[in-house]
């Protein structure tokens, strides 16, 4: 049983514990709430000024340092960037370079040692950052920090510094998954010149890793450059691993070109029902009828995913919305079911209802359908 | 005397409010604002406006909602959406229902003040 | 006597201790988010167009009240594809009814894959309007079984399930998937912070502003809450032990949780029953796996405010746990499960499952050995003293924690807050641990999801300030 000083000393150590993280939580609300309080009057007034500066091309309300130093500046500047497109962003541009706002910030990103200052630095270079700050964000795409070294490559894409590139593209080998997804969303700002370092970073690559590859090659389904399906086409010539052809199929069927019908066609009857599955939904962008015999014949496979890409998949090619009521008297019931499906999913069953009573008979099928089998 | 004419603005943004206040008070309109569906709503059936702008997003009703209301009861304001960049369905739809037009975010205020101009 | 008297006191304070130990790893591991969390811009930054697609998955009995504006307040949540699922489970009311005619519903035959077991549907519909939606009705089975009916629905890969009287917040979804996207393979659920809603200014399904209610009962359940959420969890997310992912917040992987067969109707515990099926499944194949933990996925939910509901839903609790207790008791001590079944398991069992067993016995037993003079007075004073002070101790942090949430700024709420740590421990937690007693004692029945009363969010939210 320890002994009643030492039960004393503990209860005073408890105590003053207590007593000093209550101290803390007190002043920390008091200091946090004015904090927010000013915060967001300020940043509301400085919505009103730069609004404004914007509709008055002479407003000659001043902006003066202190206003550009002004974190809830910063805020307000970055809500006015997302808010308006076109030539009103350079007048936001030129009020943001004449007070050295992003001056400073890019002084913060490079030397501040508080890791709040410096990401705020970072998203504003990212949302009101030009030219000029390309060499910061360059230097900072290896960051320790990985959330700056998004918004590094974040703010590289919105000005389309084209050199950034190659550098992040090499980076997706080595980064963290959840940086090399959002490395991935930057790279379409890029356009199509994103497109060559990509496909060669899969060619190079797809054999050690499928991940990174994977996620290229959906990059690339989103830049659509059709000047990808030429090498894209000889990729699927070599032994890719399942999640690189999945990849490669679904960026053909987003690319649209019908020179993938071949290929596509073939994998219809592949061994594995991930496969047949993804070639059938990529059918449906190719925008070649000539591939509905196919695709009606999936529908007849064994599973229904496959069924339901099969089906989804003739509804977006011309004429196979027609193609679709025939098969919903196919003897497969399960094939009819897909095709109902599909055509609900595009919105023919609200113009069955909407034309019956227009005397519509094209939709009579469908609705029938609904009707015939009874209750669900 | 010549009356301003009247515009509301709903949208849950408060830098959309706040710079579409400013424009188009500038630019001689009287301005009310509206927050959510709901007030939008209520605000525009209220009466007076020469054109409603109209948000899509917005908390308690969606923009197409409010327009759908408005439809029914046969309200004659002309009213201008705003959707999202990827939103064409809202933009269709709005159409069916009595917009007279639509912009999408983020849109150019000259842009968007030629249209108004053009409704009033 | 004597030897039993300390050793209940000794176990108080090895419990508090070990609050405290998973306090400090909590707050350690919430550092790491912490300068995001202040930046506020998160929602903008983690965005991405590649997120997955979400099914959000809502079980409603009864809910004609509110359920429109619960739908349509999810359906501006923040965040790129995502449909909405939501099960009439037998509604008595006018549930489906109002459903209908605010989203435009159809009824629509579409193949209805039962890949999990269920009460039958009796028709599927779909919304015509604007948002994505998909109502099921069918009949009554309860929470569980609705929940596996919208499963069977959900068109995508990941299933957000929730209840029908929830806020969200607009950001939850990014916040809680981007934990999705950091590894993609591995993660196989994401549990989010569940606050209560009373006290805060509610309006059009947002909150406005959080405050802290007058009353006692919803004051103590907040504090409750946040000591749970902020200084427990994150400690057993970072060991991957999350025992709970809570049934109002809860993303997981859809193919997962129809490997282990759904959730298991009638269960009173069903979230904790599904979350602790799952680290059986991965663990005993070996396939790797994590369920995480993302504080900063925020969802609001009504707390009873009063005695009688609170006991209810606190009996009901305590069944599901200690069914769950039962089931999974092979884990305690077995290296076989690793971090979950050598630490995490035996300390929840022996913390948090056996405490109020141990504080019941110990009422009788302490005042007992000490009026028999076996204890020392002072000794007796001054250990209470120390467990108390503990406790005081681990509400201060989980305070302090939420501080970077930046929620309950008003000096009336810090007051509030800072009151009931200091007296919750005379009166309102020996309530809740005679409500465990008699859980233990009426046996592990099955019983229906009783229907809390429902005041209405926005009732609740104006007469608690």
């Amino acid at each position: 049983m320890p002994s009643d000083s030492l039960l004393q000393v503990a209860v005073l150590v408890i105590f003053t514990v207590n007593a000093l993280l209550l101290m803390a939580l007190v002043i920390l609300k008091v200091i946090h709430r004015r904090r927010m309080h000013d915060h967001d009057a300020r940043r509301k007034s400085y919505l009103g000024l730069l609004s404004r500066c914007l509709s008055f091309p002479n407003n000659t309300e001043p902006i003066t340092e202190a206003i550009a130093e002004d974190p809830a500046f910063l805020d307000a500047l970055i809500d006015m960037r997302n808010a308006i497109s076109g030539d009103e962003v350079s007048t936001l541009h030129r009020i943001v370079n004449r007070h050295g706002v992003i001056e400073r910030q890019r002084r913060h990103l490079d030397s501040s040692w508080l890791l709040g200052r410096r990401l705020r630095a970072a998203v504003a270079l990212a949302e009101l950052g030009d030219e000029l700050s390309a060499d910061t964000l360059m230097a900072h795409l290896d960051d320790r920090e990985p959330e700056i070294r998004i918004q590094c490559a974040r703010g590289l894409g919105r000005i389309r510094w084209t050199p950034a590139i190659d550098e992040i593209v090499s980076r997706f080998k080595e980064e963290i998954p959840w940086v090399r997804v959002r490395f991935s969303d930057t790279l379409l700002g890029f356009g199509t010149k994103a497109t060559w370092p990509l496909l060669a970073y899969v060619k190079i690559n797809h054999r050690f890793d499928h991940r990174g590859p994977a996620l290229a090659l959906r990059t690339i389904a989103q830049v659509q450059d059709d000047q990808a399906v030429g090498p894209l086409l000889e990729l699927l010539d070599e032994r890719l691993h399942l999640e690189v052809e999945l990849a490669t199929i679904e960026t053909l069927g987003e690319l649209g070109s019908p020179e993938a019908l071949p290929p596509l066609e073939q994998r219809l009857r592949a061994s594995r029902w991930e496969i047949r599955a993804k070639a059938a939904s990529s059918l449906g962008g190719l925008g070649d009828p000539s591939a509905i015999p196919h695709l009606v014949e999936a529908m007849r496979d064994e599973s229904w995913w496959v069924r339901r890409s099969a089906a989804g998949a003739i509804a977006r090619l011309p004429d196979g919305v027609a193609a679709l009521y025939q098969s919903l008297d196919d003897e497969d019931p399960y094939a009819a079911d897909a095709a109902a499906e599909a055509l609900i999913d595009v919105g023919e069953l609200v113009s069955a209802r909407r034309r019956a009573d227009q005397g519509g008979s094209r939709h009579e099928p469908l609705l029938a359908h609904m009707r015939g089998k009874g209750n669900s | 005397m010549s009356e301003k004419k009247r515009i509301l603005v709903a949208d849950d943004s408060e830098t959309i409010r706040a710079l579409l206040q400013t424009a188009l008070e500038s630019a001689g309109y009287e301005v009310d604002v509206a927050k959510d569906g709901l007030s939008a709503y209520e605000l525009g059936s209220a009466g007076g406006y020469d054109l409603i702008i109209l948000d899509q997003l917005m908390p308690g009703l969606l923009g197409l909602d409010v327009i759908t209301r408005w439809h029914e009861e046969g309200m004659d304001v002309p009213v201008l959406m705003l959707t999202g960049v990827d939103d064409d369905r809202t933009a269709v739809e709005s159409f069916d229902r009595g917009a007279v037009d639509f912009v999408r975010k983020p849109f150019r205020i000259t842009e968007l003040m030629a249209r108004i101009k053009m409704q009033t | 006597m004597k030897w039993v008297g300390y050793a209940t006191i000794a176990y108080f304070i090895a419990m508090q201790a070990y609050m405290l130990f998973l306090a400090v790893v909590s707050a350690a591991a919430l550092r790491r988010n912490h300068h995001l969390r202040r930046f506020g811009r998160v929602g903008e930054m983690l965005s991405s167009k590649t997120s997955p697609p979400v099914s959000i998955i809502i079980a409603a009995y009864n809910e004609e009240a509110g359920i429109v504006d619960a739908v349509r307040s999810m359906s501006i949540v923040r965040y790129p594809r995502f449909e909405i699922v939501v099960i009439n489970d037998g509604s008595r009311d006018n549930t489906l009814a109002a459903l209908i005619e605010a989203f435009d519903l159809e009824k629509v035959r579409i193949p209805y894959r039962p890949e999990l077991e269920s009460a039958p549907i009796r028709a599927i519909f779909r919304g015509r309007s604007g948002v994505d939606i998909t109502v099921i009705d069918k009949e009554n089975g309860g929470r569980a079984d609705a929940l596996n009916a919208g499963i069977n629905v959900a068109r995508h890969s990941y299933v957000f399930c929730t209840d029908a009287d929830v806020v969200l917040d607009p950001d939850c979804l990014v916040h809680s998937m981007q934990r999705v996207v950091e590894d993609r393979e591995r993660t196989v659920g994401v549990g989010g912070n569940v606050r209560p809603l009373n006290g805060s200014r509610v309006e059009l399904g947002h909150i406005i502003e959080a405050g802290v209610p007058r009353r006692l009962i919803p004051r103590m359940q907040i504090l409750e809450y946040l000591r749970n959420f902020l200084a427990s969890r994150p400690a057993w997310s970072w060991m991957n032990s999350v025992p709970i992912v809570s049934g109002a917040f809860g993303i997981w992987k859809k193919s997962v949780v129809v490997e282990v067969g759904g959730l298991t109707a009638g269960h009173m515990g069903e979230d904790m029953d599904l979350t602790m099926r799952i680290h059986r499944h991965m663990l005993v194949r070996g396939i790797p796996y994590r369920i995480v933990y993302e504080p900063a996925a925020v969802i609001w939910t009504e707390v009873p405010d009063t005695v009688r509901v609170l006991r209810r839903q606190r009996i009901r609790w305590h069944r599901g746990l200690m069914r769950v207790v039962s089931d999974f008791r092979d884990m305690t001590f077995n290296p076989r499960y690793r971090q979950m079944g050598t630490v995490a398991w035996p300390g929840f069992v022996l913390f948090e499952y056996l405490a109020p067993i141990v504080e019941f016995i110990g009422w009788f037993v302490v005042p007992t050995a000490w009026l028999l003079g076996a204890i020392d007075t002072t000794a007796l004073v001054w250990l209470l003293l120390i467990a108390l002070g503990m406790g005081l101790l681990n509400s201060l942090i989980a305070l302090l924690l939420d501080e970077s949430f930046g929620y309950f700024n008003s000096p009336t709420d810090t007051s509030r807050l800072i009151a009931v740590a200091a007296i919750e421990n005379f009166g309102l937690r020996q309530l809740t641990v005679l409500w465990r007693i008699r859980a233990l004692l009426g046996g592990k029945g099955t019983r229906r999801w009783g229907n809390m009363e429902r005041r209405g969010v926005t009732n609740l939210a104006a007469d608690s300030r």
